[in-house]
């Protein structure tokens, strides 16, 4: 059964990011577009795991991660200063991963929450070969 | 009110941070130019993100032209560089890239006292404008080049120390 994620961010660019990230592997991807729908989307589709942003309109992630319950979160951060980084750690979150950063590292951090796996790739079909 | 300014090298700490911003999400190498004038553009995208608290106000702004705006988008949206692209997605990407470089500059600022918050980014598209502060702001103009492509980040800061 597929893994399923949910990508809450303001961000198209970054919810895209994050779609490309994850094409390899063998997951649905949810997204939201703040903390608000965030939380709806989290309530429909009981993601496995969420990759949330903290700076959105509407909603913001911190007030969605405490609206949260038992869902492992990684956030998703442009703040990488030592404040910012035990203040994200209080409030509960699995993982954190600060902008910018590279695909790699996306990966690397959900698969130590979920299984990943990789797409079964199907083998080319054979070109006909010509009768003699 | 005071105004003082902490030890903190606001050009060299966003210009490193620029140059690491650019090259893991766009695998750009982009050089600062330390002498120069500042570029021009006929058509100009502008982000900027604001940040805000007790004891600090300011905002950065990363000026663009709008072709090298398009340039950065293809980039970080994996599609060939010279695709036209949507209004929409230039200026989500480069509402993003300002909020990179503004959310880095916050979190420094808030490890050395200067509890702050950023906004969430905005965007200004035109042909000629000039943003303008009041004189007690810092005000910084860094410049940097990608492949003949000139561009500037601005940064004005104002540091409060309340009795």
């Amino acid at each position: 059964m597929p893994i399923k994620i949910l990508s809450v961010d303001d961000s198209r660019t970054i919810r895209l990011i994050v779609g490309r990230s994850l094409r390899p592997y063998d997951c649905i991807l949810c997204e939201a577009a703040n903390g608000e729908e965030g939380l709806v989307a989290a309530a429909r589709e009981k993601p496995d795991i969420i990759l949330l942003d903290v700076t959105m309109p509407v909603m913001d992630g911190v007030t969605m991660l405490t609206k949260l319950k038992s869902i492992p979160v990684i956030m998703l951060t442009a703040e990488s200063g030592r404040d910012n980084v035990i203040h994200i750690a209080r409030l509960g979150v699995r993982d954190y991963l600060v902008k910018p950063f590279k695909e790699e590292q996306l990966i690397d951090k959900v698969g130590r929450i979920v299984q990943l796996k990789r797409k079964e790739v199907s083998a080319p079909t054979a070109a006909p070969v010509p009768a003699v | 009110m005071n105004v003082q300014t902490p030890s903190l090298d606001i050009r060299h700490y966003l210009t490193g941070h620029l140059v690491e911003v650019f090259e893991t999400m766009l695998s750009m190498k982009v050089t600062p130019l330390t002498a120069g004038q500042p570029p021009v553009f006929i058509e100009r995208v502008t982000g900027s993100v604001g940040f805000g608290g007790d004891t600090v106000t300011g905002a950065v702004y990363l000026h663009l032209s709008a072709k090298f705006a398009n340039r950065i988008t293809t980039a970080m949206l994996g599609l060939p560089p010279d695709e036209a692209i949507g209004e929409t997605e230039v200026n989500d990407v480069i509402g993003e890239c300002t909020n990179m470089l503004a959310g880095g500059l916050k979190s420094t600022l808030c490890d050395r006292g200067y509890d702050c918050a950023v906004s969430t980014p905005a965007i200004i598209c035109g042909t000629s404008f000039v943003i303008e502060s009041p004189q007690d702001v810092q005000h910084e103009l860094l410049v940097f080049d990608y492949d003949g492509f000139r561009f500037a980040v601005e940064v004005h800061i104002k540091f409060n120390q309340t009795n």
